[in-house]
């Protein structure tokens, strides 16, 4: 504080020596003691908010032990906490000259979110970079080897496989079968309309370990001769078939597309809300336009209604693309990779926790970023383009 | 735009500096897990003041988890411990993440050594001496518990529950209605009672492997089974702790032994595709059907849990048991192939070492004992607390053995035991791959 005195005097009288820059801004000066007061009282803030956190946690016998009286604490200074610093942030920012300050407002009311995303994202995703160089507990560097060990499997080809038929099948056939109930349901009168929706949806409120479970009476197996407890197999022996076990076989990868089914059960009701929303969207007088032209259902709908639902069936297919890139629950429940239906995020985890080679799973993680790079790129251009068709 | 882009710069060395600004907080006493590590020094009752709970984090659920919750009430009532118990089929992965993030539960219990021994390394967990009476535990354990959780001279882990796996299952009426020998000396001679059930057009054996993500372990306790009949004790020591490459000639002869009984033709009910499809508590279900499809299952005693309920209420005449026998021309003595729960301790205080004291010792259990499926590791227990003699008569199997060895795949790295061999067993079964082939895959995984 012994500096924040002793320099404020000759700042402000520098200020009153300058009249003629002041006016030329049109705006306060600058404030050298609130800048400091403020970075100061920020400073401390936090240091004491992520002190009192850390107490809380390591040290519950300071608060006697007492989770209530934690929890309320916790609240005070969370709050109260987040309170403060803002008001200090604001000072610190009405400290500098005017026009300077309203260029730095947002970016400072930001300042907070932008860490938060820093500290949880980019800095994990850098290490995560980092460490596909170095070896299994990340001491040393290896160099390359990790990503040599990797695409030397043939394990590794065969999982990229898998995800790229995923990747190929599942958000394409979600989004036509989501447009297809879509448009079908919204011939139907208003309570089938919802009728139908509601079933369609309901997988959607399913976990995905849940679905894996009810999947699982549909592929089960038992011996032949015996009662088929699998819905399929059960198909399949009534037509003098012999039961077959599912997620066995990998002969045109069957087991995977058995598994992607129930991922598209899953998603179709998803694309369809969003879908339907568009539907619904789409103006009535071009539609009227159509049917006065004399155009049939099949014409309007290829000409009129979907060029104009084309931007969501878009943003769907995406994010539907971007679950599947991360699909991991289905495969890890039911076959944990095994007969070829290994997906990138199973191997993954069985390299990092099973194998505990945290270099190679690293590298594993950054193949996955790098195919993942050009669909956001893409999203935020098409995105775009929309923006600047408006 | 030049500059947007040094605001944007200013913005990310804010963020560093705000980042770099909190290296200055607290750091957390417990980092190493109470006094953890090599160096822990005896531990005198009042050190640490226990917070009234303890948390337990194990592998078990279901009927499992209300017999041993059962088995504590006593215990928490007169201590005044709470105990909370944790339910992960997935403890393998859960416990390394936890511990890794710093969110270690207070008391562990490991089924597999394999994991423990990881987390030993790094300094996570307390050495038992420190808190226990390591000579008393070892003078009512069966012999060579506690060298199987040892890591660098000192023990981490003592056990809770033991398994003994080396069992032949029978349904008891049937088997004698066939009029089946019920002491084959070795194994040879129960494939010729095999033959017999074949040739009375029944399958002898039913098995199941099915586990979700663990599917195959069954599979790797096959191989332990006849590397230890066929080889003995001391290849198997060697090949578990890998000073015997896992695809030595020894082992992938182990594989087409075993190769042969379980996809010899008719051997086993449904053949290999109902192997890797049924469930493992699901495989003695055909035993015990009307008229029964199969006469054997190889299982651990934790299999009786799974028993059908009126089997399990008449146990002592349903249900026959044996060893399984030598195999002629291999080791001699009868070997026991075993396993156990090990309670390790992370947080050190009056609590956990109280709940340690009780886990380990045998007075505990006797709920547990009541409701089926476990066995104490001390010889001290005492036996008139099984529900049923079957129970008994596996107690004294696994007390009388010339050779007790914990399960192999359990002392193996995670990466190996919890993951490459089951995964290669279930392969090999299914004939994508050879004995030679998986025997190579699973040495060449083997963390270096």
């Amino acid at each position: 504080m012994a500096e924040v005195t002793t320099t404020t005097p000759t700042r402000q009288g520098s200020d009153g020596a300058a009249p003629l820059e002041l006016n030329k801004h049109k705006g306060s000066p600058a404030r050298p003691v609130r800048v400091i007061v403020g970075a100061v009282g920020m400073a401390v803030t936090a240091w004491f908010v992520c002190n009192a956190f850390l107490a809380f946690a390591y040290y519950p016998g300071m608060f006697a032990n007492s989770g209530i009286l934690i929890g309320i604490l916790g609240l005070v200074v969370g709050i109260g906490g987040s309170v403060l610093f803002f008001y200090f942030l604001n000072l610190c920012i009405e400290g500098f000259p005017t026009r300077f300050a309203e260029g730095l407002i947002p970016y400072a009311f930001l300042l907070p979110g932008f860490s938060l995303i820093a500290l949880f994202l980019l800095y994990p995703t850098v290490q995560t970079i980092v460490y596909s160089f170095a070896n299994d507990n990340s001491t040393a560097w290896v160099g390359l080897d990790n990503y040599t060990a990797i695409f030397s499997t043939g394990h590794f080809w065969s999982t990229l496989l898998n995800n790229l038929l995923w990747i190929l099948i599942v958000p394409v056939l979600s989004v036509a079968f989501g447009l297809a109930v879509a448009v079908l349901a919204d011939k139907l009168s208003p309570a089938g309309e919802n009728a139908a929706k509601s079933m369609i949806f309901l997988p959607m409120a399913i976990s995905f370990v849940g679905a894996a479970t009810i999947w699982g009476l549909v592929y089960a197996y038992n011996s032949p001769g015996e009662t088929q407890t699998g819905l399929l197999n059960a198909i399949v022996t009534t037509l003098g078939g012999d039961p077959q076990p599912w997620y066995q076989i990998d002969a045109a990868r069957l087991n995977s597309l058995a598994l992607m089914v129930i991922l598209i059960w899953l998603q179709t009701g998803f694309a369809m809300v969003l879908i339907s929303s568009a539907i619904k969207g789409v103006p009535e007088d071009t539609i009227e336009a159509g049917r006065m032209d004399g155009a049939t259902e099949v014409r309007i709908f290829w000409q009129i209604v979907f060029p104009q639902v084309r931007a969501t069936l878009l943003a769907v297919l995406i994010t539907v693309l971007i679950l599947v890139l991360k699909v991991f629950d289905l495969i890890y429940v039911t076959t944990n990779g095994l007969y070829n239906s290994d997906v990138i995020a199973n191997l993954f985890f069985r390299k990092l926790f099973t194998d505990q080679q945290a270099g190679q799973a690293s590298a594993i993680v950054v193949v996955l970023l790098i195919l993942v790079i050009p669909i956001l790129i893409y999203q935020v251009k098409s995105f775009r383009d929309q923006e600047a068709n408006r | 735009m030049t500059r947007r882009h040094s605001r944007r710069t200013i913005m990310a060395g804010a963020a560093a500096t705000a980042a770099l600004g909190m290296t200055g907080c607290l750091q957390n006493p417990d980092q190493s897990g109470g006094s953890g590590g090599g160096g822990g020094e005896k531990y005198t009752p009042g050190d640490t003041p226990g917070p009234g709970s303890v948390s337990i984090l194990g592998a078990f659920g279901g009927q499992e988890q209300e017999a041993f919750l059962a088995s504590l009430e006593a215990f928490e009532a007169d201590s005044g411990i709470t105990i909370q118990y944790t339910p992960d089929s997935d403890f393998t992965n859960t416990i390394q993440q936890r511990a890794g993030a710093g969110d270690a539960p207070d008391i562990a219990l490991f089924p597999q050594p394999g994991g423990m021994f990881d987390l030993a390394g790094k300094g996570m967990l307390t050495p038992i001496d420190v808190f226990l009476d390591y000579d008393q535990l070892n003078s009512t354990l069966i012999p060579g518990f506690l060298d199987s959780a040892r890591l660098q001279g000192r023990v981490y882990g003592a056990p809770m529950r033991m398994a003994c796996k080396s069992l032949i299952w029978y349904p008891k009426k049937a088997y004698e209605e066939g009029g089946y020998a019920t002491e084959p000396a070795t194994m040879q001679e129960l494939y010729e009672i095999t033959d017999q059930m074949k040739a009375d057009g029944i399958a002898p054996w039913s098995d199941g492997w099915g586990s979700d993500q663990a599917t195959g372990w069954v599979g790797t306790d096959w191989i332990e089974e006849f590397m230890l009949r066929v080889h003995g004790p001391v290849v198997y020591d060697d090949w578990t702790k890998h000073r015997l490459p896992f695809n030595a000639p020894e082992v992938v002869e182990v594989f087409d032994i075993v190769g042969e009984l379980l996809k010899g033709e008719g051997n086993v009910l449904g053949g290999t595709n109902a192997i890797i499809n049924t469930p493992f508590s699901e495989a003695p279900l055909p035993l015990f059907g009307e008229p029964p499809q199969a006469m054997l299952v190889r299982q651990g005693n934790f299999v009786t849990g799974f028993f059908p309920e009126d089997v399990v209420a008449n146990m002592d005449e349903e249900v026959g048991v044996y060893a399984m026998p030598t195999w002629e021309g291999g080791f001699d003595g009868q070997p026991i192939l075993g396993g156990g729960d090990l309670a390790t301790l992370f947080t050190l205080n009056d609590d956990t070492v109280k709940v340690m004291e009780f886990l380990t010792s045998d007075a505990f259990g006797a709920e547990w004992a009541e409701a089926g499926g476990w066995l104490s590791p001390h010889r001290t227990f005492d036996p008139e607390q099984y529900s049923d003699s079957i129970t008994r008569q596996v107690a004294e199997i696994a007390a009388g053995a010339a050779v007790f060895r914990y399960d192999g795949s359990d002392l193996m790295p995670t990466a190996v035991g919890a993951g490459s061999f089951w995964k290669g067993m279930v392969e090999w079964l299914q004939g994508a791959k050879t004995s030679q082939e998986v025997c190579d895959e699973i040495e060449a995984g083997w963390p270096k």
